[in-house]
C-alpha cells in the first residue's frame, strides 16, 4: 500500500503556514492597540511614554459620542431589517422550488459582487433624483443593499441543511402553519439567523465605502477615522479604533458565551438521568 | 374475499398528475378498519405519491378519498385524523425524546402532566427505557429512533397510521426484528396501519393484505398467501422473488411451447382461452439429479454455480441445448451430491408450474 | 399553477422588491446620468455621448490599467497563499477548523480603515518596522509607506478572507475517496491535485478568484490610505469626479465602464456555476 498522503509532515507545514497568515491578519490590529497607549501626539516607535489619557479624552469628546451613536443606530436598524428580509429571502433562495429561482439566486448575489464605492455613488444619485436628503437613515438603506444579500447567503446555508420533512411531520401532527414556524422552523434555523444578525451588525458598523456617500451631514465612526487618517495623525484615531475593536470583540465573546450556555443547558438536561 | 365489510378508507378513481406526467392513475381501493395494509412496488411506481395524498401533503388531480364516508380531498394534513411515520423519521432534532412524543398533545393543548403520563405510557409500550425521556433524539440508536417516531405518531391517536418505508435505512437484522415488532404493535393497538415499501419480503412478513403497484396503477390486491400462489401476471410473479420465466404459447391441452427454443412443457392448468404468455417455475419446485428422473418436464444441463441461502441452497443450471440459466432451490438436507460442472437432469411436476397470460 | 401564489415567490418578494428599488434603480440612474452633458445635476437634458468620448480620449485608461493590474496581481498572490490554508481547514484541521474559521472571519467584522491604519503605523517612517530596525540594527527603512508594494500588501491583507472561504467550500466538495481512488490507480501527489482536486474544487476556486478580483477592482481605501499619491485607482477617479470635480456625468461614465467590466466577469462566472451545489453542498 502506498502511504496515505495527508502525511503528518504536510499537516504540520500547513498548520505553521496558517499560523503565520493569522499573525499577518492580527499584527496590524495589535499595532493600533499599541499606538493608542502612546503618550506622544505623533506616532513614533519604540514607544517612549505610556498613557491612557487619550481614552478618557476620546470618551469625553462629544463629537465622538455623536459618532458612536450614529454608527450604533445605523447598525442596529440594519440588523433588524436585514434579518427580517433575509429570512424570507433565504427560504426563497434555498428552500422552495419555484419558477424563477435560479435567476433570483443570481440577481440577489449581484450586490455582493459589486464595487461598493460605485454602489454608494449610484445610491447618492438615486436619493437626489428622488428628492431625499441624505442622512444616517439613508445610510441604513444603503448598507442594507449590500448586507441583505450577505445575510441571505448566511441563512441559506442553514436552510439547505434543513429537512423539510420536519415541517411536514409537525403539520401532519396537527400544528398550524404558525405553530410549525414557531415550534420547528425558527428554532432549527436560529443559529443561521443569529450568525446572520451578527454579520449584519458588524459589517454595518465597520462599513466605510457605502457610508461615505450616503450619510450626508451625519458621520459614522469609519468615516471619521478615514477623514482623520487622510488629513493627518491624531492619537484619537488609534484610540477610537481600539475602542471599536474591543467593542466588537466583547460583543462576539458575549454571544459566544451565551451560545455555549445554551448548549451546556441542553446537554445538562440530556445528561440528567 | 369478504367485500361486505364496511369500507373504512376508500379511494375512488384517484389520479395525480404533475404536468404531463401521471404519477398515480385511477386508483380504486378500499382499506378495512384495523388491518395492516401494505402498498408495495418498485421505485417510481407511485406509492410515495399515494401516501402523500392520503396524508394530505398532496392533493389528487381527480377522484375521491373517503374516510368513513367523509371526503378527505380538501382537508389539510393538520386537520386529518391520520398520521405518518416518515422515511427519514423527521424527528425534531432540537427537542428531547419526550418533547418529540408529546408534540401532538402540546399542539392539541393537553396539560403538561397528562402529556407526560401518556408519553411515558407510550415509551413503555414501545419498550423504550424511561430515562430516554430527557435524551436528545440524536443520542438515540437507530432502533430507538424508529420507536420514538412511532410513539410520536401514536400519541396523536390517529384513525390511520401511515408508514413511508421507515425501516429502509436500517441494517438487515434490526430491520427483521422491527418488522415483527411493528406487526405486534399493530395487534396491540388494533389501529389501521397503511405501510409502503419496495420490499415484498417486508410486505409478506407484516401485512394482512398487500396491494402491488406498478407505473401508477394497482396491479393486484390480496393476502400474502393469495399473491404468492396466484400472481396475476409475470410482473407480480417476478416481483415476489426469483423465478424461472419463459415466454410460451399454447400447443394443445395443457401443453406449452417456448417461443424462443421451441421445447415443450406439460402444465397443470391453463387460464381459460390461453394462447400465449408466460410459464413461471419457482426455483423451489424444481428437482435436481436423481429426484428429477420421474418428472414429466425435464431439462438436461450443467451445474454452473451454487449459492448458499441459509436453510436452503440454490443452484444455477445452464441448459445443455441452449445455455439458458435455470434456478433450482433445495433444502440443505436434500442438496445435490455431485460437483460443479456435472451434467444433470432437472425437472418439475406439471401442477407446480404457473401459466400467465400477461 | 398561478406563478405568484407559489410559496417561493411570496418569500422572495420582499427582498426582491427591496433590491430592485435599491440596486436596479440606482444603476439605471448612473446609466442615465452618463449620457447627460458635463456638470449637470439633472436628467432633464438632451442625451449625449460626449462624456464617453472624452473619457476614452482622456488619460483615464491609466487608472483603469492600474486597477486591473493590481486586481490580477492580488488574485495571483492570494491563490497560493490561501490554497494550503483552505485545504487544511477543509481536510486536515478537524475540530480546529472552526477556530481557524472564526479567527479569519473576525477581522472582517472590524472596519477596514482601522486595520489599514495598523499597516500605516507599521510602515510609517519611525513606525514599528522602521523603529525596530533602527534600534536593533541601526539601519533606517523609511519610505515603505505610500508605495505600490504597500498598496498590494493592503489589498492582499484586506481581501484574503474573500479568497479563502470560497476555496474552503470548493475543497470540501471533493470527496476523500475520489482522491484515494486516484492515488490507488497510480497517480502521484501532483497528478491527484491536477486531475482530481483542481477540477472538483473549481466552482469554489472560481468564486474566490472572481470575488477578490472584483472587490480589488472597486477598492478605494487601500490605495488612498497606504498609497497616498503613489497611484490613482479607478474607484478613486470616480469618487473625485463626483465629489471634488462635481461632474456627475463623468463619474457616471467611469462607473458604467467599471460596472460593465465587473458585470461581464460575474455573469461569465454565474453561467458556469450551480449555486445550489456550491452553497448547499448538494
Amino acid at each position: 500500500m502506498t502511504g496515505t498522503f495527508p502525511t503528518r509532515h504536510s499537516t504540520t507545514l500547513t498548520a505553521i503556514w496558517t499560523i503565520v497568515v493569522l499573525l499577518f491578519l492580527y499584527i496590524p490590529m495589535m499595532a493600533v492597540v499599541l499606538a493608542s497607549f502612546s503618550k506622544l501626539r505623533y506616532f513614533r516607535f519604540p514607544i517612549t511614554g505610556w498613557t491612557t489619557e487619550w481614552y478618557s479624552k476620546t470618551l469625553e469628546s462629544l463629537s465622538v459620542r455623536d459618532l458612536l451613536w450614529t454608527s450604533l443606530s445605523v447598525a442596529t436598524l440594519v440588523t433588524v431589517l436585514s434579518v427580517g428580509l433575509a429570512f424570507f429571502g433565504a427560504l426563497a433562495f434555498a428552500r422552495y422550488d419555484w419558477t424563477g429561482r435560479k435567476l433570483y439566486q443570481r440577481l440577489v448575489l449581484l450586490p455582493i459582487f459589486f464595487p461598493q464605492a460605485v454602489l454608494g455613488l449610484s445610491l447618492l444619485l438615486w436619493f437626489s433624483a428622488l428628492g431625499i436628503t441624505t442622512s444616517w437613515k439613508t445610510a441604513v438603506f444603503a448598507h442594507m443593499i449590500w448586507i441583505v444579500p450577505i445575510v441571505i447567503l448566511i441563512i441559506s446555508i442553514q436552510v439547505y441543511s434543513f429537512d423539510s420533512a420536519l415541517e411536514e411531520a409537525a403539520f401532519d401532527l396537527g400544528a398550524s402553519r404558525w405553530q410549525v414556524m414557531k415550534e420547528i422552523t425558527l428554532p432549527i434555523m436560529s443559529p443561521g439567523i443569529v450568525s446572520g444578525g451578527i454579520f449584519a451588525f458588524l459589517l454595518s458598523w465597520g462599513n466605510f465605502p457605502l457610508s461615505l456617500f450616503s450619510t450626508g451631514a451625519d458621520q459614522t465612526v469609519p468615516e471619521w477615522l478615514y477623514a482623520k487618517m487622510v488629513s493627518g495623525y491624531t492619537p484619537m484615531v488609534p484610540t477610537l479604533g481600539s475602542l471599536t475593536m474591543s467593542g466588537a470583540a466583547i460583543l462576539l465573546l458575549l454571544i459566544y458565551l451565551a451560545w455555549m450556555a445554551i448548549v451546556r443547558r441542553k446537554r445538562g438536561r440530556a445528561g440528567s438521568q | 374475499m369478504s367485500e361486505e365489510t364496511t369500507p373504512f378508507l376508500e379511494l375512488a378513481g384517484v389520479t395525480k398528475k404533475y404536468g404531463d406526467f401521471t404519477a398515480v392513475s385511477d386508483i380504486n381501493l378500499s382499506i378495512r378498519e384495523g388491518e395492516l395494509f401494505t402498498l408495495v412496488g418498485p421505485s417510481g411506481s407511485g406509492k410515495t405519491t399515494m401516501i402523500r395524498m392520503l396524508v394530505g401533503m398532496d392533493q389528487p388531480t381527480s377522484g375521491e378519498m373517503r374516510l368513513k364516508g367523509r371526503v378527505l380531498n380538501k382537508v389539510p394534513a393538520n386537520k386529518r385524523p391520520t398520521c405518518m411515520v416518515f422515511q427519514s423519521l423527521a424527528l425534531f432534532p432540537h427537542k428531547s425524546v419526550g418533547e418529540n412524543v408529546e408534540f401532538a398533545m402540546k399542539i392539541a393543548g393537553v396539560d403538561p402532566a397528562r402529556r407526560r403520563q401518556r408519553a411515558e405510557e407510550l415509551l413503555a409500550q414501545l419498550r423504550l427505557p424511561l430515562d430516554c425521556y430527557d435524551k436528545g433524539v440524536n443520542q438515540c440508536s437507530g432502533g430507538e429512533r424508529q420507536r420514538i417516531a412511532l410513539a410520536r405518531a401514536l400519541a396523536f391517536n390517529p384513525e390511520i397510521l401511515f408508514f413511508d418505508e421507515p425501516l429502509s435505512a436500517l441494517d438487515f437484522r434490526l430491520r427483521k426484528a422491527l418488522e415483527k415488532e411493528l406487526k405486534d404493535i399493530h395487534r396491540e393497538t388494533g389501529k389501521t396501519f397503511v405501510y409502503i415499501t419496495h420490499s415484498l419480503e417486508e410486505a409478506m412478513v407484516m401485512s394482512d393484505r398487500i396491494g402491488i403497484m406498478r407505473d401508477g396503477r394497482i396491479v393486484q390486491v390480496g393476502t400474502p398467501h393469495e399473491i404468492y400462489n396466484k400472481p396475476i401476471n409475470e410482473f407480480v410473479a417476478k416481483f415476489m422473488g426469483e423465478v424461472n420465466s419463459l415466454e410460451v404459447e399454447a400447443v394443445g391441452e395443457n401443453m406449452v411451447k417456448s417461443k424462443v427454443y421451441g421445447d415443450t412443457y406439460h402444465v397443470g392448468t391453463m387460464p381459460a382461452g390461453f394462447t400465449a404468455g408466460f410459464l413461471i417455475i419457482r426455483p423451489e419446485v424444481v428437482k435436481i439429479g436423481k429426484a428429477a428422473a420421474p418428472m414429466p418436464n425435464r431439462i438436461q444441463g450443467v451445474v454452473f454455480n451454487d449459492y448458499a441461502l441459509g436453510s436452503r441452497i440454490q443452484y444455477q443450471v445452464r441448459s445443455a441445448t441452449n445455455g439458458d440459466p435455470w434456478l433450482v432451490e433445495r433444502l440443505q438436507d436434500e442438496a445435490y451430491e455431485g460437483q460443479l460442472g456435472d451434467t444433470v437432469d432437472i425437472g418439475w411436476r406439471p401442477e407446480d408450474s404457473i401459466v400467465l397470460s400477461e | 399553477m398561478n406563478w405568484i401564489r407559489q410559496p417561493g415567490v411570496v418569500a422572495a418578494l420582499p427582498a426582491a422588491i427591496f433590491l430592485f428599488v435599491g440596486f436596479a434603480g440606482p444603476l439605471l440612474m448612473v446609466f442615465g446620468y452618463s449620457f447627460m452633458p458635463e456638470k449637470t445635476f439633472t436628467l432633464k437634458q438632451l442625451p449625449t455621448v460626449e462624456n464617453y468620448v472624452s473619457v476614452v480620449t482622456d488619460s483615464y485608461y491609466i487608472s483603469f490599467t492600474w486597477s486591473v493590474f493590481l486586481a490580477a496581481l492580488t488574485v495571483l498572490l492570494l491563490f497560493p497563499i490561501c490554497y494550503p490554508i483552505a485545504y487544511g481547514m477543509a481536510k486536515l484541521f478537524g475540530k480546529w477548523a472552526k477556530l481557524v474559521t472564526a479567527l479569519i472571519a473576525i477581522p472582517l467584522l472590524i472596519s477596514e480603515n482601522i486595520r489599514l491604519f495598523g499597516w500605516v503605523l507599521i510602515l510609517l517612517k519611525n513606525g514599528i518596522f522602521d523603529g525596530t530596525m533602527q534600534s536593533l540594527f541601526d539601519v533606517s527603512v523609511s519610505g515603505l509607506l505610500y508605495t505600490v508594494p504597500a498598496i498590494v500588501l493592503g489589498l492582499v491583507y484586506v481581501y484574503l478572507p474573500f479568497m479563502l472561504f470560497p476555496l474552503v467550500i470548493g475543497i470540501s466538495m471533493i470527496p476523500d475517496v475520489v482522491k484515494e481512488a486516484a492515488a490507488d490507480l497510480g497517480a502521484n501527489r501532483w497528478q491527484v491535485f491536477r486531475e482530481v482536486e483542481l477540477p472538483l474544487a473549481m466552482p469554489g476556486i472560481m468564486i474566490g478568484c472572481i470575488l477578490s478580483f472584483i472587490l480589488v477592482l472597486g477598492s478605494l481605501a487601500e490605495s488612498k490610505i497606504l498609497g497616498g499619491q503613489a497611484i490613482v485607482m479607478i474607484a478613486d477617479d470616480i469618487e473625485s469626479a463626483f465629489t471634488f470635480a462635481q461632474n456627475w456625468p463623468k463619474g457616471s461614465v467611469l462607473s458604467v465602464l467599471l460596472i460593465a467590466l465587473s458585470g461581464f466577469i460575474v455573469f461569465t462566472l454565474f453561467r458556469r456555476i450551480d449555486l445550489d451545489q456550491v452553497i448547499g453542498r448538494r
